[in-house]
């Protein structure tokens, strides 16, 4: 099964694997962490020019982290763009995807978010910290192996 | 520092102890309405700190001696506010609040330039009636603490480690019966749990009908 995008890939020799269509029947591509920065500079000459998108999820315990990218095409006077999904798969020893921050400027937060809760490096990202939990934070939330501390709250108060 | 300004009750003291490794460690316990403070002998506790730790593994409950620091005088708030910019690390609960700076137990000058020391303000809203006895019971328990994370780096998610473990413990005093909820307390709500009645803590049942 291999949509219209894949098939574009295909025609360039651009490495990617197929992982067929979620609910909508949007396409979902995976791509090689090593080959992403090129890729998605490849795709804004393309013509995605907005990037919807972006979040993390933690595969499997003990298993990859992910990184997942919805991409759009907006063009004048056109009801239904074309949208396409991208995942890519960084291992959970040493995640290092490269930031598309330079490609899409909206990954800003959206990333830096990703590193907070997952521990995903992005490579090339201009401002890469914690943002929603204290910057003296340890640990990575969402992580599946992830143990919270046992830190004192008040859940006893009428 | 709002915070401890505002209730000045005989509960409050200030706990304050070296961070660094350099092992002369003190503390000091000042309560708030006697000024008289409570010296220990720190040449003495230097000197047998390792004969110490031989002699805490024979006698189990023996309880860490808090090591306070000396009292300072004329010191000086830096006004060093949020708003101007200034930081300081601290752990703020309910019952602990812990700074990294030195509070004058007295003035409430509050010099976050030294943070090497740790204060230590328990139950500033007053919600446990404290005797000396508890108090200086959580006081060891913090000096325990403190010795435990020496060379751990000095963020705020250690100090929260500090504080929460000082909270539990604070709730172990309570469910054991060594503290009781203030019940003249400005706000009453009970946050560790609402008051347990109808037995007491010897292990049995209080008969009812009698």
């Amino acid at each position: 099964m291999q949509g219209r995008l894949s098939a574009w890939l295909v025609k360039h020799g651009l490495i990617h694997r197929s992982l067929g269509f979620d609910y909508q029947g949007i396409e979902t591509l995976q791509i090689k962490p090593e080959d992403w920065h090129s890729i998605a500079v490849i795709f804004y000459v393309y013509g995605y020019n907005y990037l919807r998108s972006q979040c993390a999820y933690d595969v499997a315990p003990g298993g990859l982290l992910a990184s997942v990218y919805h991409l759009t095409r907006i063009e004048d006077g056109v009801d239904q763009p074309e949208e396409v999904c991208i995942k890519v798969f960084a291992s959970r020893r040493n995640p290092r995807i490269p930031s598309v921050f330079w490609v899409w400027k909206s990954v800003d937060f959206q990333e830096r978010e990703s590193y907070d809760m997952l521990g995903i490096s992005y490579d090339n990202h201009p401002r890469l910290k914690r943002i929603l939990m204290p910057e003296s934070w340890i640990g990575w939330p969402l992580r599946k192996d992830y143990i919270a501390p046992n830190f004192y709250e008040i859940q006893d108060a009428h | 520092m709002a915070a401890t300004s505002t209730y000045m009750a005989s509960t409050h003291f200030s706990m304050l102890g070296y961070w660094t490794t350099k092992g002369n460690k003190q503390l000091k316990r000042r309560n708030f309405l006697s000024v008289s403070a409570q010296q220990t002998e720190v040449e003495e506790v230097k000197v047998e700190k390792d004969e110490e730790k031989k002699e805490e593994k024979q006698e189990e409950q023996a309880m860490k001696q808090p090591r306070p620091v000396e009292p300072q005088i004329n010191v000086k708030s830096k006004n060093m506010s949020r708003e101007y910019g200034g930081q300081w690390l601290s752990s703020a609960t309910r019952h602990v609040r812990i700074y990294a700076a030195y509070i004058d137990p007295e003035t409430f000058a509050f010099d976050q330039t030294q943070m090497d020391k740790l204060t230590l303000i328990l139950d500033p809203t007053d919600e446990f009636v404290w005797t000396d006895d508890t108090c200086t019971k959580v006081y060891s328990y913090f000096q325990e603490l403190v010795d435990h994370y020496e060379g751990a780096p000095l963020t705020e998610y250690t100090l929260r480690l500090i504080g929460s473990d000082i909270e539990h413990y604070i709730r172990k005093l309570l469910y054991t019966g060594e503290i009781q909820y203030n019940m003249n307390a400005k706000v009453l709500n009970f946050s560790m749990g609402k008051p347990r009645v109808g037995f007491n803590y010897n292990g049995q049942m209080e008969d009812v009908n009698q």
